[in-house]
């Protein structure tokens, strides 16, 4: 199965663009964009994304909040979530671990590379899915 | 009515009464017991006991009758006892002895009366009797009845004698035995032909032993513990008295006591029995402790010998000579006069020498002289000269003397004495010397009631003292006086009263003007005598303890600085709430300063300082960290952590502590001191700060992304095709936006490291992987620069096994090559190599840059330094790395360095502790 669809959540506009031209216009994915956990609730069951990519400090509801409200959501219970951050400390990025997360991605991001890195954390997420397809 | 007869043995009778011991005393079952079954048996109304004395018959055992005697006039019994058999009387009133006897004619109005006589060693001694109001005569049957009763009365009594003479041997025996314990007397018995013994308690304690300790028993017991050198004549005097030729055999001997030292016994015994041939068989005796006894007399005859010594040994002679110019000796005591060394027959009689002769020229005739004068007022001599010895010396002697008048009152003889006093005339020069010597004066200062003062004696010092000479002040004190200071005069003069009134021991210290007025101190110490006339006599010495008096007063002064030391340290420490303390590792003994019970809000009048007080103040978070840096202390000597602490009042604070282990050849008592300051505030403001940090990265994180972003896009080409010139200025802005990302990455880190919260994740591993991980990531980088990167690494450096943090020293390992690259030439070789130096693992990069600079080489691991300005521009660096380096590579237990020349490249090196080593590699999977 191969990484089809990205709900992207990040509050900075800019920075919603770049990754925007980062995994459309040069990897091809399906995006969705919003700039809030609140409108993210509200679209990911319509929009049923492969993958969530989050960003961890946001105004009003955060990162990790939205993750719990996402995981609510019967169809994004199993959706792997990748973390986006400016704290780039060892034990700020164990708390999103820790939250369920299957990657963290620091900000400054390699834009040329998210989409490969999204692609290859998607591929590694499905082999620990589905243990038997290890061979 | 007629009264009994007295038998014809009366007195031997009431003797054997006597002896029966029954006379008044209590009534007896064993009596009552037969009375009262003769009663029954033979049916008599009245059966008694009945003892007769000599005045009164006494009934021992009575039936049927409540008087317990009567006179012996008007008793049946006294008639009973004339005869041997049963006395009997069948009707009283028909009887003309008894017809009017009160008995019979009052109460009990006897009419029968049956009486068995009791015997005792021959003599009738009283009866058993039978009586009834009613006449009556008894069978032969009834008769001997009464007869075998009568008996059994007869053994009751002996029996009783027996048991009576049995208590008395056993009471007796156990006084004995008190007795003997009370004297501390051993007791024995030998059975001389089968060698049994047997000792008593008190045998044994006497040379220490119990009787089970000294178990089996027997002659060699004895054998064994006595002194060898006096078996010999224990032995013969055992002989003797087994010949018959002493009447006890008696030997005061040595026995060896337990704890090794002998014990004096003295140990009398005789023999008992004799066998049937005439041998001694049984023999029993006494054993005496004696040691004190024995000592006592050991002291006497040595006390003894020693005065005996002592008198032979007195310095002198007694004499009687006559009173001539040659002192002809009549008599001299001893063998050799000791104070000449001849013999005392040369002088008797000028046999050989004359007196005079050995008298020292220059005192004969003074001497003369003074014994006519004596001899002339009759009256005793006492004089002290010189003898010339045979032996060449010259010696003192005082001699003592009185002439002898006869009747008519010439003088007949000179007797006196003359002593050596040789030793007395030495030590006395010897002294006056030794006193020359003294730095103070040595005196005898006089105090009269009139209030003269006078210094008798004062030896020459006295000069150096009060600048006066001993003849100054002979017989007048006051030139001394007028040289003290005036403001000590009336304390001397105090002090010197109260020495006198209470005749204790004078001691001041006073000032004095020398002779250049300059004032000195002195120190007197002197003992009062009273004398007879009143005054007192002080013998003391003076010193001058000026230097001393200046070093105290300026050890005083000190003493006050330190002092207001100590205050401002007080003061300050409480002002910047540092507490110290100083702990004792040899003895646990710990002290700290008041601010410290203020820091941990300790009650100090309800505790005492200890180690556990104040760990158990140790947040629990922070209690490992506090003992590994304790651990720490031991090898490094200092002890420094951060930590908090909880209060008893709950309230958390965060204190520093820094304690130093001072080395140990001066510090015999391994003291560690420390301080502990309460920093709470300065880490509620690191906290604020590291917050600003964390947050200040973050927002610039964020529009840096976006900035990174775009133009990486933009770079990558794939989106928008750009102008050359356009793509030229996005390179900038590009390159810019990543030097801009490592120093924020690089500010963080290095902020963390100097706060000491960076967490590392230390663990053993073989470096080897890294180390290959480091070169293939910086390859692309070096391949720009058309750059070769080389890698040495030999086997046995594989096999060491190092504690690091990998990511760690991966950071430092890529600031180390990025910096070699850059700064290389175009078509350089960059090596970065490992190395076994000594027990530690060196990594070192080398390049072929241009050096480093003698001027950066001192500042290059400091934060924010860069070879010069332009440099920084043109290779990208933030001016943190190296700094950045050096607190990892530390934080990790190694350090690092570089060597460099100019224009011949850079070799930066870390050296890490190894670990282990591996055996063997490990197997390749």
């Amino acid at each position: 199965m191969q990484l089809a669809k990205i709900l992207h959540v990040e509050d900075d506009e800019s920075i919603r663009i770049i990754v925007e031209m980062a995994l459309v216009d040069l990897s091809g994915f399906t995006l969705c964009a919003c700039e809030s956990g609140v409108e993210a609730i509200a679209q990911v069951e319509q929009f049923a994304p492969d993958l969530i990519l989050l960003d961890a400090m946001m105004p009003g509801m955060d990162g990790l909040q939205t993750l719990v409200k996402l995981r609510g959501k019967d169809s994004c219970r199993q959706t792997p979530v990748v973390f986006m951050t400016a704290r780039i400390q060892q034990a700020e990025k164990q708390q999103y671990f820790d939250a369920g997360a299957v990657a963290v991605i620091e900000k400054p991001f390699e834009a040329t590379q998210l989409g490969d890195e999204l692609a290859a954390i998607y591929q590694r997420y499905l082999l620990t899915l589905t243990p038997t397809n290890l061979e | 009515m007629q009264a009994p007869a007295l038998p014809l043995t009366e007195h031997e009778r009431l003797l054997a009464l006597q002896l029966t011991g029954l006379l008044d005393t209590q009534s007896e079952p064993r009596f009552d017991r037969i009375t009262r079954l003769a009663q029954l048996v033979l049916g008599s109304e009245i059966v008694l006991i009945s003892l007769v004395d000599s005045e009164r018959q006494w009934f021992k055992s009575k039936q049927g009758l409540d008087a317990c005697e009567t006179g012996r006039d008007i008793s049946f019994c006294g008639h009973a006892i004339l005869g041997d058999g049963i006395f009997e009387v069948p009707n009283a009133l028909l009887d003309s002895r008894f017809a009017d006897n009160p008995l019979v004619t009052q109460a009990p109005f006897i009419r029968f009366y049956a009486g068995v006589p009791l015997s005792r060693s021959g003599e009738r001694i009283g009866t058993l009797c039978f009586i009834d109001s009613t006449p009556r005569t008894l069978t032969a049957k009834e008769r001997e009845i009464a007869t075998e009763f009568a008996k059994t009365v007869e053994q009751e009594i002996e029996d009783r004698l027996q048991e009576q003479a049995h208590r008395q041997l056993v009471a007796s025996e156990l006084m004995y035995r008190s007795v003997l314990e009370g004297t501390r007397i051993g007791t024995w018995q030998w059975n001389i032909q089968t060698g049994e013994t047997l000792f008593n308690q008190r045998w044994a304690e006497i040379v220490g032993y119990t009787l089970e300790e000294l178990a089996p028993i027997s002659i060699d017991t004895w054998l064994k513990l006595a002194h060898p050198n006096d078996l010999t004549e224990s032995a013969a005097l055992l002989q003797a008295h087994f010949d018959g030729l002493s009447p006890f055999y008696d030997v005061k001997c040595r026995m060896l006591h337990k704890d090794g030292h002998y014990v004096w016994v003295h140990d009398r015994g005789r023999v008992v029995s004799w066998t049937t041939e005439g041998k001694p068989l049984m023999m029993y005796g006494t054993h005496a402790d004696i040691t004190e006894q024995k000592n006592s007399e050991l002291a006497l005859l040595q006390s003894r010998d020693q005065f005996q010594t002592l008198v032979s040994n007195i310095p002198g002679i007694t004499y009687r000579c006559l009173a001539d110019e040659n002192w002809t000796m009549l008599f001299m005591s001893g063998h050799i006069d000791p104070l000449s060394g001849y013999p005392a027959t040369d002088f008797i009689g000028n046999a050989v020498r004359s007196y005079a002769s050995v008298i020292h020229p220059d005192d004969q005739d003074w001497l003369a002289q003074a014994v006519d004068e004596a001899m002339t007022s009759h009256s005793p001599w006492q004089l002290t000269y010189r003898v010339l010895h045979a032996d060449g010396s010259v010696r003192w002697v005082e001699e003592r003397g009185m002439a002898e008048y006869d009747a008519e009152g010439k003088v007949a003889f000179l007797d006196g004495f003359i002593l050596d006093v040789n030793n007395e005339k030495t030590l006395q020069e010897r002294l006056v010397k030794l006193t020359q010597q003294l730095p103070g004066v040595v005196y005898q200062f006089q105090l009269w009631p009139d209030g003269r003062t006078a210094f008798p004696y004062a030896s020459p010092a006295i000069e150096k003292i009060y600048g006066l000479k001993a003849e100054d002040v002979k017989t007048d004190a006051s030139q001394a006086f007028a040289k003290i200071f005036p403001d000590d005069l009336a304390a001397i003069s105090q002090s010197i009263d109260e020495s006198r009134h209470q005749q204790k021991v004078w001691q001041h210290e006073y000032r004095v003007f020398d002779d250049e007025k300059r004032l000195k101190w002195l120190s007197g110490r002197a003992t009062p005598e009273l004398k007879p006339d009143g005054s007192t006599l002080w013998h003391g010495y003076i010193e001058d303890i000026t230097q001393t008096k200046e070093y105290y007063l300026r050890l005083e002064a000190l003493n006050q600085q330190l002092k207001v030391a100590q205050q401002c340290l007080d003061l300050a420490s409480e002002q910047a709430k540092i507490g110290y303390w100083q702990a004792s590792l040899k003895d646990g003994s710990l002290w700290w300063s008041p601010i410290i019970y203020q820091i941990f809000g300790f009650d100090p009048n309800a505790m005492t300082p200890s180690v556990a007080m104040f760990k158990s103040a140790v947040h629990p978070d922070d209690i490992v960290k506090v003992e590994q840096s304790e651990q720490q202390a031991r090898l490094s000597g200092i002890h420094n952590v951060v930590h908090r602490i909880i209060r008893p009042d709950g309230e958390v604070r965060w204190v520093h502590e820094l304690a130093q282990l001072v080395p140990e050849e001066q510090n015999p008592d391994l003291m560690l001191i420390g301080s502990v300051q309460d920093i709470t505030d300065r880490m509620k403001l690191q906290q604020v700060k590291d917050e600003f940090i964390s947050t200040v990265s973050h927002e610039l994180r964020t529009p840096l992304t976006s900035i990174h972003g775009a133009l990486s896009l933009l770079q990558a080409g794939s989106l928008v095709q750009l102008p050359p010139k356009a793509e030229k200025l996005i390179g900038i802005a590009s390159s810019n936006c990543q030097q801009l990302s490592r120093l924020i990455n690089d500010l963080l880190d290095i902020e963390k490291l100097v706060a000491g919260k960076m967490l590392f994740e230390m663990r053993e591993m073989n470096i080897s992987p890294v180390l290959k991980r480091a070169i293939n990531d910086h390859k692309p980088y070096a391949a720009q620069q058309n750059i070769v990167l080389a890698l040495e690494l030999p086997s046995q450096v594989e096999r060491c096994l190092l504690r690091v943090d990998e990511h760690r020293l991966m950071q430092v390992l890529t600031n180390l090559l990025s910096n070699a690259v850059k700064f290389s030439p175009v078509g350089g070789k960059v090596i970065l190599s490992a190395t076994l130096v000594e027990e530690q693992i060196e990594i070192a990069v080398q390049d072929q840059g241009p050096g480093i600079s003698a001027d950066f080489a001192q500042k290059i691991f400091q934060r924010f330094s860069q070879a010069d300005a332009s440099s920084a521009k043109m290779k990208g660096g933030t001016g943190l790395g190296l700094a950045l380096c050096k607190e990892l590579v530390e934080a990790m237990q190694g350090s690092i360095g570089f060597h460099s020349k100019p224009n011949a490249g850079a070799r930066f090196f870390l050296r890490l502790p190894v670990l282990a080593h591996q055996q063997s590699e490990t197997p390749k999977k």
